[in-house]
């Protein structure tokens, strides 16, 4: 496909596209879900029912662009295109804090110490892979590989212990789940401001992320200042999935596969990838809650919304990867 | 301590009726020996543990599964692990000759069989395979007429409870176990379960229509199943002190919910409500207590009677 340069104009409008995507399918998805609401219904019922909905659609929003934002820039500067946002240990770190927290501490500010738990545990990878304030993206990769590990053992171990009905109940978590029982409005707010941030540091970063793609003796020599683009994005990246994780669970895949995609479309400039991976994001899971929830209304049984993004996005990732976009675009 | 003394109480019973019952017959049966001789029991489930006792074999257990905690006797068994992970050593070194186990895996039956050991699985997901479970339990260690009688008094126990709601009006009941980790979905009690059939004793309709198991369902659901009465198990204590604070907090965002309206939410903390053992007469007497309450301040139309 043939780019055409992109002018402030075209950015807008394209902006203003992947906003209407997003809001088109946030306004289906309160209007469908378990059950109809019919106008028969009482008003108490139908406010309960569009409150739930209102509440796992901006949750699904915030979440799915955190995570799509924190992979596409993991991907870029990691250069590694199995690079996603729990691949520093982050969603580890978060699972840790929410799961002892629940256990031994508080249940009702539980994310609050899984977002503490993520907070640790970046510092601690910065403090490992760093050498005389360099991050090396290798070191950075294996630290993160190996503090995922550990976590997965330590939570293997608390789920090993505990009584089956916390079993479960962890178990049910990992697998990430956004219909929540309690909502925690406070969170999500804190979870989507984080998120635009993020969205906007990034496009404003997104020049040097071409570069750094590219080459990082290229983008040094062009005057990126690597080191402190790597630092602000990892940083930023992993903060917004932290508070992601805290709120959602690690919910997989979508962090991965929504950068892969976009550039399939859209080409490797990331000023167009970076509105487009925080909208696409939010618009995926979102739909893939909306379709949890009417797998609910037939079946009486909601699955987890991480399971499903991983079981459907991946065949048709490699329907994208074998067949339309083969010729087209190189996959980063 | 209650549970302990109530279990002294139904042992000493036992015996004091097994003895009198040996002076009276001439010819005494053999399943009138209080403790078989040379049978050494694993029990591998906890409601198995349960109806042992009952039957007066506490003292022939040996192993136990690691939540096999009731009586509060059974706690002093050596636990073996659970059905997905035996210590098979432990196990061995126990020298049981026996082993009850309630499960569908012919996997761990084969393992236990292939150790010397004669194995039972058998099945307990509904009130007539309870039943089944306790016959099969004393034919196999010669207590048929114990069995008898705790049968019986099951029925009996169940037939009580149906009268004392029968002319009062049935509910639609959501039971329902929490997540309190994350606090996200909720586990109900589907059509079919044993839970369902505790629940129809009660005197209570259950509101999740759909024949399933134990199903994990979104509160949009919930709001759409329009309970009249919710309870909440909120078992196992290895949790954070504010849980039941997080769940009575999470039931509030739902108004519309009859039960929510009417403040006919119940967190109770009472394993026994699932436990498919001696205790589901108690169970049934329970819930009918909580459901059938008129509100509060008012007394239940259920007497109350505590758990052994």
């Amino acid at each position: 496909m043939k780019t055409r340069p992109l002018t402030p104009r075209r950015y807008v409008l394209a902006l203003a596209g992947w906003v209407v995507l997003w809001l088109a399918v946030s306004a289906t998805a309160v209007a469908l879900g378990a059950e109809n609401i019919w106008a028969w219904d009482s008003w108490e019922k139908t406010r309960d029912v569009l409150n739930l909905r209102l509440y796992t659609v901006l949750t699904a929003g915030v979440v799915g662009a955190a995570l799509a934002l924190a992979g596409l820039a993991f991907q870029a500067l990691l250069r590694n295109p199995l690079a996603e946002p729990y691949i520093l240990g982050v969603s580890g770190g978060a699972g840790l804090g929410v799961i002892l927290s629940s256990l031994y501490l508080t249940a009702i500010a539980a994310p609050v110490f899984g977002f503490l738990g993520a907070l640790v545990t970046v510092a601690v990878v910065y403090a490992v892979a760093q050498r005389r304030g360099r991050l090396e993206p290798y070191t950075l990769l294996l630290t993160g590989v190996i503090i995922n590990a550990f976590y997965g053992a330590a939570i293997m171990l608390i789920t090993a212990l505990v009584s089956p009905e916390r079993r479960g109940e962890i178990a049910y978590w990992m697998m990430g789940t956004i219909s929540t029982f309690d909502p925690r409005w406070s969170l999500v707010a804190v979870v989507g401001g984080l998120a635009l941030a993020a969205a906007v540091l990034f496009a404003f970063l997104a020049k040097g992320f071409n570069l750094v793609a590219v080459g990082e003796d290229t983008a040094g020599a062009l005057g990126v200042p690597v080191d402190r683009l790597r630092l602000v994005t990892f940083v930023t990246a992993s903060l917004v999935t932290g508070a992601s994780v805290a709120l959602a669970g690690p919910i997989g895949f979508v962090g991965l596969i929504c950068p892969h995609l976009l550039r399939m479309v859209l080409g490797p400039d990331h000023r167009r990838l970076v509105p487009a991976a925080a909208c696409f994001g939010a618009s995926l899971l979102v739909a893939a809650d909306l379709v949890t929830r009417l797998l609910e209304g037939i079946s009486g049984v909601a699955p987890p919304v991480g399971v499903l993004t991983a079981m459907t996005g991946g065949p048709f990732f490699i329907y994208l990867l074998r067949t339309r976009w083969r010729r087209k675009s190189e996959i980063r | 301590m209650k549970h302990t003394i109530l279990y002294l109480v139904l042992a000493s019973a036992l015996a004091a009726g097994l003895v009198g019952g040996c002076r009276e017959s001439s010819a005494p049966e053999k399943d009138d020996q209080f403790e078989p001789k040379g049978m050494r029991i694993l029990s591998l489930t906890p409601n198995v543990t349960e109806i042992l006792f009952a039957l007066g074999l506490g003292n022939s257990i040996v192993g136990r599964s690691n939540y096999c905690e009731f009586p509060d006797e059974a706690k002093t068994i050596p636990a073996v692990g659970d059905t997905i992970n035996l210590n098979l050593e432990r196990i061995i070194s126990l020298e049981p000759t026996v082993a009850f186990i309630v499960t569908k895996r012919t996997d761990v039956v084969k393992t236990l069989d292939g150790l010397g050991i004669r194995t039972v699985a058998l099945e307990s997901d509904t009130m007539t395979e309870l039943l089944e479970t306790i016959e099969t339990i004393g034919h196999e260690t010669g207590r048929t007429a114990p069995a008898q009688t705790l049968i019986q008094d099951i029925r009996h126990d169940l037939d009580k409870v149906r009268r004392l709601v029968k002319d009062r009006p049935r509910p639609k009941v959501l039971f329902t176990f929490p997540m309190a980790i994350g606090s996200t979905n909720m586990m109900v009690a589907g059509r079919g379960t044993f839970v369902d059939e505790l629940l129809s004793v009660a005197g209570a309709e259950n509101a999740f229509p759909d024949a399933a198991d134990w199903p994990t369902i979104t509160p949009q659901r919930v709001v759409e199943l329009a309970p009249d009465v919710v309870i909440v198990n909120a078992v196992g204590n290895d949790a954070a002190p504010d849980r039941l604070e997080a769940i009575r907090r999470a039931w509030t965002n739902l108004p519309s919910v009859p039960a929510v309206a009417n403040s006919r939410v119940y967190i109770l903390e009472d394993a026994f409500l699932t436990i498919p053992g001696p205790a589901v007469g108690l169970a049934a007497r329970r819930l009918a207590q909580v459901i059938h309450k008129r509100g509060a301040g008012q007394p239940s139309p259920i007497p109350e009677r505590d758990r052994p």
